[in-house]
């Protein structure tokens, strides 16, 4: 009776113990969900969005099961029937292009006699939105095989952005922009006593000749480029 | 012997159809398991051949614009949808939306004289903080936490709508935009006096 009663005794002992040791646990698990949940990073900015530009695409995939091998000696290619699916994904992106005004200090202007020279810092181009039109993608998929999954609908999502990035500076955005920034600021100018035709605004010429990745913003951007 | 014929027939196509559904079977077992047939029988393999159509990008509208952007605030939300099933198994759906809401002034909205000159002082008037892009969520980052069954358009609208409802409550706050004010007013001082003027007023 008395080993009974030590044994139910340690039981509980042992019992209230891990009750103890497992709360934290619990509190952790809380608290991750709680960071998942909300993220939110502000941060101080200083830019002149000085164009914009709508692009549409439709992203195309295709995949078929083939079924390769060999039978003696021979070898044979064949597509497996009922075995392909297909996807079209139509997406909108928002391009717009800024300078960046941090950059911006007394050293990029120049009086000569009445003539104001202004030298701009270069323009860079950010993605600011990104939509999947979920009602107009088609999907079409074989009965041996799987539909697609949202990760793989976002993986093709991600190569289309990719493709719109790297044609951008083809589309004329960034001599948009260059023009923009001559709108907003020689009124501004203007207003303060200059004249119209004594304002010179410059920018760095370089940026049309540099590699797509190198005037895109990688980090103020919602989408990234990926080399 | 009609009956039996009969039988038989009904056997046979019975037979037939489970060879069918067996075969189909085995096939889309082998595809997702490995993409590996059974090597010893027909001494082959399954690969999936990925074709990614060549499709043109069209731009919809190129313009000028005058914003000026003074605070940005990155956000991430889950969002989940779940479907309820009698007797299987409920099906998930969740989502991680980023998004970038960006505060600052639309100079189209200001007034003609928003820029004087008064004395030896510039007298700016900013036109009022606004969100400046109404589209902010960036569906190509979006993750996919978890996911159990198909879901259609309409469930990815709703998820999408819902993290828009969600980011513009958090980022659009009075503090965020009193903020982004603050700033603009820091940052107009700085480039009127970069251009020359040391007097500024902003307003």
């Amino acid at each position: 009776m008395k080993a009974y009663i030590f044994l139910l005794a340690t039981c509980m002992v042992a019992g209230s113990c891990q009750k103890h040791r497992a709360e934290p646990q619990t509190v952790d698990r809380e608290r991750m969900a709680d960071s998942t949940e909300l993220v939110l990073h502000i941060s101080r900015q200083h830019r002149l969005y000085t164009a914009e530009c709508m692009v549409h695409k439709v992203v195309t995939h295709r995949d078929i099961i083939r079924w390769e091998g060999e039978i003696m000696g021979y070898k044979f290619g064949h597509d497996v029937p009922m075995g392909s699916r297909k996807i079209a994904i139509p997406i909108d992106v928002t391009l717009k292009v800024y300078i960046d005004f941090r950059d911006f200090g007394p050293e990029r202007v120049k009086r000569q006699g009445e003539q104001l020279f202004i030298v701009l810092p270069e323009p860079r181009f950010v993605v600011t939105a990104s939509r999947v039109d979920h009602k107009g993608m088609r999907r079409y998929t074989d009965p041996i095989r799987k539909e697609y999954t949202d990760e793989e609908m976002t993986r093709l999502t991600q190569k289309g952005v990719q493709d719109i990035l790297r044609q951008a500076p083809q589309t004329g955005i960034l001599e948009t922009a260059r023009s923009g920034a001559e709108a907003v600021l020689q009124p501004m100018l203007t207003q303060l006593g200059y004249d119209k035709e004594k304002i010179h605004i410059a920018f760095d010429n370089r940026v049309l000749r540099m590699p797509v990745e190198q005037f895109y913003d990688n980090e103020g951007s919602v989408v990234q480029l990926k080399p | 012997m009609k009956k039996i014929l009969s039988i038989l027939r009904l056997t046979l196509a019975i037979g037939c159809i489970g060879l069918l559904v067996w075969g189909f079977g085995v096939l889309r077992c082998c595809i997702r398991k490995s993409g590996n047939l059974a090597r010893p029988l027909l001494s082959g393999n399954i690969t999936t051949k990925n074709i990614h159509g060549p499709s043109p990008t069209q731009i919809r509208s190129i313009e000028r614009i005058g914003e000026w952007e003074f605070l940005s605030i990155e956000d991430e939300e889950m969002v989940d949808t779940v479907r309820q099933r009698l007797m299987l198994p409920d099906q998930y759906l969740v989502r991680i939306y980023k998004g970038t809401l960006r505060l600052g002034i639309d100079l189209s909205r200001a007034t003609p004289d928003w820029v004087q000159m008064r004395g030896d002082t510039v007298c700016v008037t900013l036109p009022p903080i606004k969100l400046l892009n109404k589209e902010f969520i960036d569906e190509a980052r979006t993750e996919t936490f978890h996911e159990t069954g198909s879901w259609d358009a309409g469930a990815r609208e709703a998820m999408y709508r819902k993290a828009h409802r969600m980011m513009m409550l958090r980022g659009l706050s009075e503090s965020n935009l009193k903020q982004a004010r603050e700033v603009g007013r820091q940052r107009m001082s700085d480039v009127f006096r970069a251009l020359g003027f040391p007097h500024v007023k902003v307003e």
